[in-house]
Order: structure tokens, then C-alpha cells, then sequence
């Protein structure tokens, strides 16, 4: 395992720390500490209407949990188009997010952030070996 | 049809291009995080022309004309509205009895200038509040311009004065609409806070310690970029957003303060609705 893949698979179970973290704080009715300076506010954004998948009463963050979770069983594996096509799925999720928060909401959770840099992360990881991974296998 | 055949056989046999070999292994990853940096300034840029700028204060006979208009809406406009989409937050506490300067049940209200759900919920507490006694003293102003629900129209308890022959009304307004801090409660009340106000979200309204409700009942986005008199003046259709969701809210806190009367004044407490919403405080 090289030490980029080691990378994701540690941004990838930190991710789902972060997302059980916020997953169980949603069903305790509790909101993470976060200052709430300006902008910043972890409150505004985890008791928004945004907060749950819609049309559920599921937390997005339990999204976060399946997404990084299936993120550790790609990264214990060699780097495939999966990889790939999964970490674009997460990039496309953190997108709409941020675009929630900056846009629709005027408000930034900085634990949903952590977890959006941790996606940034894997894929930015799967686009550097991606092309190291094609020069190897023809 | 046999002349394609030779083009399809120079297309099949033409030298695959190898997509990125020699491309280094960083362009691809600068790319997209240049790609997502563009994208956030832009997501910034659309908040920025889609936030309202902060309204121009209103004339002092606007705002009389606004408050007019709040403090005298007709009872049949409550009971066509009844909780309309207000979202019932009124909860029913235990403790001594709080009370006022002049020894009635008090009604108090914590929150600050820069809250949007604070300004939303100022709205129905002048108008139920008025239906038991008088305000003075009241003034206009915006929430936090660089807050959720920027620049909702509101008014303030900072200068505000109420009289009532059945309650008292005290408010602590915690800062400005710019954070600055402005004025502090006092030991009895901050004690109230902390037992009934545990997630010590504003804004927090308890009702003489027989009730207590926190946040806001209706969302600010219902008066978003409204003027004060647009909003007042939307109250007076009973079929409005505004109607249901700042009267709707103003019943219910109607029905809470009647509670704490004993049912008094009869002229507000006695109405059907009234007595309809008491029922859902328990």
C-alpha cells in the first residue's frame, strides 16, 4: 500500500468518525460545539431543513457515514475506476453542500467542512494515482 | 452501403492516444481544486446578489403607522387565522411563579438585535401582547446583515415599554444587529435563562414559569426583503404567508399569556380560538 492510498484510508475513516460524531449528535437533539461567529454557525446549518436527507428524517451526515465508509473498503484495494467514479459521486454531494450553506442557508458548519475537506481529500488522492495507475497497467 | 466500409476499417486501425501519459500527476488535482475554487466564489457572488440590503429605516409616521396597524387588527382576523402555519414551540414549565415590578405574572423575553429568528418572533409577541395592554418605546431595526436571513425587518425591545392591567413584560436584548453587546439580564433573570433555556438558543420567551417556548415559531424567510409595512400590511389578509405564520404565532402566544391570566381579558381569552389553542398547551 503506498503512502497516498494509506492517506485516503485514513481521511476516509476519519470522515466516518465525523459523521457518526454528527449522526449521533442529530438523534441525541444536540448540536456540536463550533463558535458561531458571522457566518460560521453549526447551529444554524444542523437544525436547517437541509440537515436531513429530503423527504426523510434521516441526518445527511448518516450519508457521510456510507459514503466514507465504502471509501475505506475502496482505499484497502488498488486503485480502480471505482475509485474514481466514487470520489466524483462525493465531490458532486460536497458541492451541493456547500452551495446549502454559502447559498441557501448564509450560514458554515465548520464540522460539516472538516468532512467536506476529508472528500477533497480522497479525491484529490484518486486523481494523483489515477494517471500513475494507467502508465503501469497498459 | 460498401463504400462505408473502407472509412469504418481507417477509423478502427487509427493509433489509440495514450490520454495522459506524460501529463504530471499534480494537473489533474490543481485543476479541480482551481475548478472548486471558482465554483465556491461563485456560489459567494450569488449569495452576495441575492442577499436584500438592509432597508431603509421607515419614517417615525411609518413606524406609527406600522405599529397602528399591528396593535389593532380586528378579532376576526385572529380567529380566521386561528395557529395558521405557526409552529407550536410554547412548552409548559415548573417553578416559583415569575413575576413582575408590579407584582402581575410576567412575560419575558430574551434574545438580541443581530438574531433573524428574533426578529421574526418580535412580530407576534407586539401583536398578542398588545391585545392584553399597551406599547411604547418601540423601534425599528434589521437583524445582522451577515447572518442567516439577512436584514429581516423587525422591531426592538431595547427602549420598549409596555403597560398591562394584566401582566408584566420584561426583555433583555443581549446585542446589536452588529454584535455589540448591549444590555445584560439580570441575576434573577439569567437564572431563568439557565433552568429554561438549557440549549441557550434565542430567542427564549417565558411566560410567568408556566410556560416557555425557544426559537422562532414561524421561519424568517417569510418576511424576507419585506418592508415593516409591507409586512403589516400583509397582515391583514388572513390567507397571507404572513398572516398564518405571524398571527398564527400571535394566537398561540395569546393563548399562553391567557393561561397565565386566568383567562383575562374574557374579550380575548374567551374566543373559541383562544380556547382551542389553550388546549394544545396542555
Amino acid at each position: 500500500m503506498s503512502r497516498l492510498q494509506l492517506a485516503a484510508l485514513v481521511a476516509s475513516v476519519a470522515g466516518v468518525a465525523v459523521s457518526i460524531y454528527l449522526t449521533v449528535l442529530h438523534y441525541a437533539g444536540v448540536v456540536p460545539g463550533c463558535p458561531v461567529t458571522g457566518p460560521v454557525n453549526c447551529e444554524e446549518v444542523l437544525t436547517s431543513s437541509y440537515a436531513v436527507i429530503a423527504g426523510t428524517a434521516v441526518p445527511t451526515s448518516a450519508a457521510g457515514i456510507v459514503w466514507f465508509g465504502v471509501s475505506v473498503l475502496l482505499w484497502t484495494r488498488p486503485i480502480s475506476r471505482l475509485h474514481l467514479a466514487w470520489s466524483g459521486l462525493g465531490l458532486l454531494t460536497v458541492l451541493y453542500l456547500v452551495f446549502v450553506e454559502i447559498v441557501r442557508l448564509g450560514a458554515v458548519c465548520l464540522w460539516c467542512t472538516g468532512a467536506h475537506l476529508l472528500v477533497l481529500v480522497v479525491v484529490l488522492i484518486a486523481l494523483t494515482m489515477w494517471p500513475a495507475r494507467n502508465t503501469l497497467s497498459p | 452501403m460498401s463504400a462505408r466500409k473502407p472509412i469504418k476499417k481507417a477509423v478502427a486501425r487509427a493509433p489509440m492516444r495514450k490520454p495522459v501519459a506524460g501529463t504530471p500527476a499534480w494537473v489533474m488535482p490543481a485543476a479541480v481544486v482551481a475548478g472548486l475554487a471558482v465554483v465556491v466564489a461563485g456560489f459567494l457572488i450569488v449569495r452576495w446578489y441575492t442577499t436584500p440590503l438592509p432597508p431603509t429605516a421607515p419614517s417615525q409616521d411609518t413606524t406609527a403607522q406600522v405599529i397602528m396597524i399591528l396593535t389593532t387588527l380586528p378579532a376576526s382576523e385572529f380567529d380566521a387565522v386561528g395557529q395558521g402555519t405557526a409552529n407550536n414551540l410554547i412548552k409548559p414549565v415548573s417553578g416559583t411563579a415569575l413575576t413582575g415590578g408590579t407584582g402581575k405574572p410576567e412575560v419575558f423575553y430574551y434574545g438580541a438585535e443581530f438574531c433573524p429568528y428574533c426578529a421574526a418572533e418580535r412580530w407576534p409577541v407586539i401583536i398578542a401582547l398588545s391585545r392584553f395592554g399597551t406599547w411604547s418605546g418601540l423601534q425599528t431595526t434589521t437583524s445582522s446583515s451577515s447572518d442567516i436571513y439577512p436584514n429581516t425587518v423587525t422591531f426592538t425591545f431595547r427602549n420598549a415599554k409596555y403597560s398591562s392591567q394584566y401582566i408584566d413584560f420584561a426583555s433583555v436584548e443581549t446585542t446589536d444587529r452588529d454584535q455589540n453587546p448591549l444590555q445584560s439580564p439580570t441575576a434573577a433573570q439569567q437564572q431563568v435563562v439557565s433552568r429554561y433555556d438549557t440549549s441557550g438558543t434565542i430567542p427564549f420567551l417565558d411566560f410567568g414559569n408556566k410556560y416557555a417556548s425557544t426559537g422562532a415559531t414561524y421561519t424568517p424567510d417569510t418576511i424576507g426583503g419585506m418592508s415593516w409595512l409591507a409586512v403589516a400590511d400583509s397582515l391583514k389578509q388572513p390567507d397571507s404567508n404572513q398572516a398564518k405564520a405571524i398571527i398564527g404565532s400571535a394566537n398561540l402566544i395569546t393563548a399562553a399569556v391567557c393561561k397565565m391570566t386566568g383567562d383575562q381579558p374574557a374579550a380575548v381569552c374567551s374566543s373559541t380560538t383562544i380556547q382551542n389553542l389553550e388546549k394544545s398547551l396542555k
